[in-house]
């Protein structure tokens, strides 16, 4: 465990003093927490059922079969049917839905003249509509929050992981080390991300599942994606290491890793957070901007992007897409951008600067 | 200089007699002029080399002609020569040529090929087989003629001249050649598809044909050869003729490497077009590899001028590049109407040939095409509700049902119409083609369940709200080849199930999805390259989860899809091939074994006629359903070789079923209908078009009213109603069910 130095630690209270970011902070957090556990509030299955003296909670686990609680069918039980079902033939047996019942992949044609693009409506429980195919517009913005959040969360650990490695490395060592290195970032880093992503995701089998087309997703971002940090860590690291106290640990005979690991990190991680808000956001524009384009995760994810594709295809006709992604995308955007400020202001080594 | 002319004259007329005299004898003695003297030549055999034999032939016509040019023109200038002009006079006499060579063995061609330039002719030498030349005694007698003039006409007689029809297209013409790269663009429907006329033309409302470039033609015995009389009428737009040996040129030209098309190259190779055969400068025959019903159409080609090209050159691309090929059509491209990047106008000529012939005099009504770029689709359209483009596809749902409404303005006062046009033709093959030999398709038992937990009717409604209609065999479209009876196979989740229980997959696994004993998951991939029936993809996934199947869905480049399908690497692919329209289906290419693996006819198959292990298949085939049986081979076989079209039609019905049974191909929808919006000066036959119109440009029946447009444009501006009714029509006479 990396025991934060006591100017971290100030750092840290800076920040919380920061009301804007902080509190952008608590909401994300806030938001982030209810994504993951999105499936007890925009769901299709009940949360709980109370069928002939019987209790189920079908929301996490196994399907339970229609038959069980007397459809005719084999498959899994449409629980808004069986709502109604209970509510006409008056029974004892009852169950409850989450607020919004429905999930991100189910097409809701219980409207029967219903041919796509239904607008908002309270009763139908479509807070924001529903797209081409009926699927909820707002279980699809749920579920594809936390898909980018996830997936940007992903993407910092690892970019960061792979920065502070080779950074780290260049700039304790330097020299030729140091030489080779940074050239063969410099010749990495222009290797045209975009087009690498869209080569390597039309190849991608699909068979592999799409968890597994996810996070291949994210190595493939995070492979061509990490060198940027890495000039930092090795600046931070290259002037780290000059003072007393690494030479100290050199004395005692402390070995590389441990220097650059236990001594160097805590000293250099203060200029790694102050950029952390700042590549989520940059994590989350790019998952929306390659799904945007096709390139992004693999049908039918509900993703950001394949929401204002659906949307500015269809401005006319159902201008609720739009408008629900764009205010989803730009809030999330601005909070992290509100927490990544506070950070590099509480990060700020001068509490007062003066302008001139 | 006078004398130097006099000595190239002697010495050429010279070596002419020379070599007159030569050709006169045994071929075999042959020799190059030069070598005339030499004895070591004769020494190496009986014959030369052909190389040297072709070359003195080349040598003497080309000596000849030059000394015949000469010749006349000293004769015009009054210097002639008694002398030369007796020893000319003598040699011809002596010649003995025989009147239905391609080129006399005094190496002048043939009369009715001597406009033919040197290349042209050597190929025709060199293809002999192909090109012959008989005498008009030789066509048999009892032959059936026909002149088509007893069909129907297809247009009105209401029909008025004049007027500029305005249209648009996605892209400026990167050439304005018909043949050759770049070539096979939007615009090209308007120099050739649209406008040129070929010899005869397929009635569009009957299985007849009607006349063309031709006034009659008559199948041989072998109903392998057709014989054409051209319409002594028939005129290219720059005023030249049609003639017969145009229809040798169009093979000179179109397997010429120089126009780099090998697809034309192909497509007109000598395993297709045996032979062709002149009779006079307006009568011949070309002869097909295979007696066809529908010979007569294979064979009604469109000429290629042969005054216009001359002879193909490496300078081929360049020179035609934005010169473009006087037509038989009505519409003319002439240099001067090219905007470059803006705009091309076609302009009718004033005394087309064929004005006045039936099926002709109604038709092509408007002076000129002005063919706009307009890049973007949605863009066109506003320019459409302008007034700027005449006509617009609405074919779209979003365009019929969203962007131009029956309450839009322009519809409910009368100025534009919304038209159904139901016609008949073989649709676009629109079908899930699921790859028999992938695990777990390789189980009939699946791919029949795969069959069932397709919710097509869901998809039709929903997404196409019912303006598709599902399609039900391999072969929907064509007339009585069709299956009569045959269905599609609906969404039944228990019909479903029932037969992935048969193949081992009895459980329901936690998500629902069905597992067979060994743990499998019933998952198969769907590949598809067009993004824009994500959404149909989307709900036959979701919809299969209810019988037990899951469906992961690969969206790509389509590029990338064909690739993935042409290397058989799919399991199922979401995909479509434009049909032709054409007397019966094509079953060869999707469904012969012979496309899905390397080894030949049977021998892929054991003796009990399951499919040896081992074998090779086949990539870079339409067979994307990898069918390999040996019963639908054996059928394809002889449906190839059939002649009859009762057996055909008979044959084409048993295929159907049996591919149906097989289970490979899920079909998916067609679109029975045509559905355009036109402002109300344009105006249409009764009918509306024929039956098998395909394109609302396609037979161009319609007219303009020009005095209409006036008064339409002044009440749009003056917001007046035209009509009580919103103007939306449906034309219903060739709906089928």
């Amino acid at each position: 465990m990396i025991k934060l130095n006591p100017l971290t630690a100030k750092k840290l209270r800076r920040f919380r003093s920061i009301k804007r970011g902080y509190w952008s902070f608590i909401f994300l957090v806030l938001l982030y927490s209810l994504s993951l556990l999105g499936e007890l509030f925009v769901n299709k299955r009940a949360l709980i059922v109370s069928y002939q003296g019987e209790f189920f909670f079908p929301t996490y686990g196994d399907q339970i079969s229609g038959k069980k609680f007397g459809f005719d069918y084999e498959y899994e039980t449409n629980y808004r049917d069986l709502q109604n079902k209970f509510e006409k033939e008056n029974s004892n047996d009852w169950l409850l839905m989450p607020i919004v019942p429905f999930d991100p992949y189910e097409m809701d044609y219980a409207n029967e003249s219903s041919t796509g693009f239904s607008p908002p409506s309270f009763s139908a429980g479509h807070f924001c509509g529903t797209d081409k195919t009926e699927r909820d517009v707002f279980a699809r913005l749920l579920y594809g929050f936390r898909i980018a959040m996830t997936f940007s969360l992903g993407y910092l650990l690892l970019t960061y992981l792979i920065a502070i490695c080779a950074g780290s490395i260049m700039g304790y060592f330097g020299g030729r080390t140091d030489m080779l290195g940074l050239r063969l970032v410099e010749i990495w880093a222009n290797v045209p991300f975009l087009y690498m992503v869209i080569i390597l995701v039309s190849v991608m089998p699909s068979w592999w599942g799409t968890g597994w087309q996810v996070s291949s997703l994210l190595l493939i971002m995070v492979l061509f994606s990490w060198t940027g940090m890495t000039y930092y860590i090795r600046a931070a690291v290259y002037k780290e290491k000059a003072r007393d106290y690494v030479s100290a640990a050199k004395v005692i005979g402390a070995s590389s890793a441990r220097i650059i690991f236990r001594h160097l990190l805590p000293n250099v991680i203060s200029t790694l957070v102050t950029f952390a808000p700042f590549t989520i956001a940059a994590a989350v524009s790019s998952i929306t901007a390659l799904d945007f384009l096709g390139y992004g995760l693999p049908p039918p994810t509900p993703s950001w992007g394949e929401l204002l594709k659906q949307g500015v295809n269809n401005l006319r006709i159902a201008p609720w897409i739009v408008i629900s992604s764009v205010s989803i995308l730009v809030l999330t955007l601005t909070l992290v951008t509100f927490v990544g400020e506070a950070v590099r202001e509480a990060f700020d080594p001068k509490k007062f600067s003066t302008y001139e | 200089m006078n004398n130097m002319t006099i000595t190239k004259i002697y010495y050429t007329a010279f070596l002419f007699v020379n070599l007159l005299f030569f050709n006169g004898c045994e071929d075999h003695q042959l020799k190059q002029p030069r070598e005339s003297g030499l004895e070591p030549s004769r020494q190496t055999g009986e014959s030369g080399s052909p190389v040297d034999r072709e070359f003195a032939r080349e040598l003497a016509r080309e000596l000849g002609r030059e000394f015949a040019r000469e010749l006349s023109k000293q004769l015009k200038e009054g210097n002639s020569s008694i002398q030369l002009d007796s020893v000319f006079s003598t040699s011809s006499v002596q010649i003995d040529r025989d009147p239905d060579s391609l080129v006399g063995i005094d190496g002048r061609p043939h009369p009715l090929l001597a406009h033919c330039s040197e290349d042209v002719l050597e190929f025709y030498q060199n293809h002999t087989d192909c090109f012959t030349i008989k005498s008009l005694q030789e066509i048999p007698a009892g032959l059936n003629w026909k002149d088509g003039l007893g069909e129907d006409e297809f247009s009105s007689p209401d029909a008025k001249r004049g007027g500029t029809w305005n249209v648009f297209m996605r892209d400026f013409p990167r050439t304005l050649r018909t043949i050759g790269p770049d070539a096979n663009g939007a615009f090209r429907s308007y120099l050739s598809d649209y406008n040129a006329l070929s010899l005869v033309m397929s009635h569009p409302n009957s299985d007849g044909y009607y006349p063309g470039l031709a006034s009659s033609w008559a199948i041989a015995d072998d109903r392998k050869t057709v014989y054409f009389r051209l319409d002594p009428d028939a005129r290219y737009s720059d005023g030249k003729s049609v003639r017969a040996s145009d229809f040798f040129f169009l093979f000179y030209y179109m397997r010429s490497k120089h126009i780099q098309a090998p697809w034309y190259n192909d497509f007109f190779g000598k395993d297709k077009f045996l032979k062709v055969t002149l009779f006079d400068t307006h009568t011949f025959s070309i002869t097909y590899y295979k007696a066809k019903p529908d010979v007569v159409e294979r064979v009604s080609l469109r000429p290629v001028p042969e005054h216009f090209y001359g002879e193909l050159d490496g300078e081929y691309l360049n020179k035609y590049q934005w010169l473009p090929e006087p037509t038989t059509g009505p519409y003319v491209a002439t240099p001067e109407n090219i905007d470059k990047g803006k705009s091309v106008t076609l302009v009718r000529q004033n005394d087309w040939w064929a004005d006045q012939k039936k099926f002709y005099r109604y038709r092509f009504n408007p002076d000129e095409i002005k063919v706009s770029v307009v890049r973007d689709y949605n863009k066109a359209f506003e320019i459409f509700l302008k007034g700027e483009i005449d006509m617009f596809g609405l074919a779209k749902t979003e365009f019929w049902y969203e962007k131009l409404t029956d309450r839009n303005q322009l519809v409910k006062n009368g100025y534009l119409s919304k038209v159904t046009f139901f016609n008949q033709t073989p649709p676009p093959s629109y079908a899930l083609r699921i790859n028999s030999q992938k695990a777990p398709l390789d189980n009939q038992n699946i791919r029949i369940g795969f069959h069932h937990a397709m919710n097509f009717k869901l998809v039709l409604e929903k997404i196409f709200r019912g303006d598709y209609v599902r399609m039900n065999t391999v072969a929907d479209g064509y007339g009585d080849r069709s299956h009569p009876t045959l269905r599609a196979r609906t969404f039944s989740v228990e019909k479903a199930v029932e037969h992935f229980a048969k193949a081992g997959y009895t459980k329901r696994g936690p998500g629902g999805i069905l597992v067979n004993k060994k743990g499998e998951k019933l998952s198969v991939e769907v590949v598809t390259g067009y993004k824009h029936f994500e959404d149909v993809l989307v709900v036959l996934k979701e919809e299969a989860k209810k019988a037990g199947l899951e469906i992961k869905l690969k969206i790509l480049e389509s590029t990338a899809a064909w690739k993935t399908a042409g290397e058989k690497n799919h399991q199922v692919i979401f995909s479509a091939f434009n049909s032709f329209v054409e007397l019966f289906p094509r079953y060869w290419e999707p469904f012969h074994s012979d496309n899905a693996y390397q080894q030949d006819g049977d021998t892929k198959y054991r003796k009990d006629g399951r499919l040896k292990d081992n074998l090779v298949i086949k990539t870079s085939t339409n067979n994307f359903t990898q069918t390999a049986v040996r019963e639908i081979d054996h059928l394809i076989n002889e449906y190839r070789e059939e002649e009859s079209l009762e057996r055909i039609t008979e044959l084409s019905h048993q295929l159907s079923e049996m591919i149906h049974e097989h289970g490979v191909w899920v079909p998916a929808w067609k679109k029975p209908w045509l559905r355009i919006g036109h402002w109300n000066w344009i105006k249409f036959p009764q009918d509306w078009g024929p039956k098998e119109t395909r394109d609302y440009e396609e037979f161009q029946v319609f007219w303009i009213d020009q005095s209409e447009k006036k008064t339409i444009l002044k009440a749009k501006l003056a917001g007046e109603t035209l009509s009580d009714q919103p103007t939306v029509r449906i034309y219903d006479k060739y709906q089928s069910n």
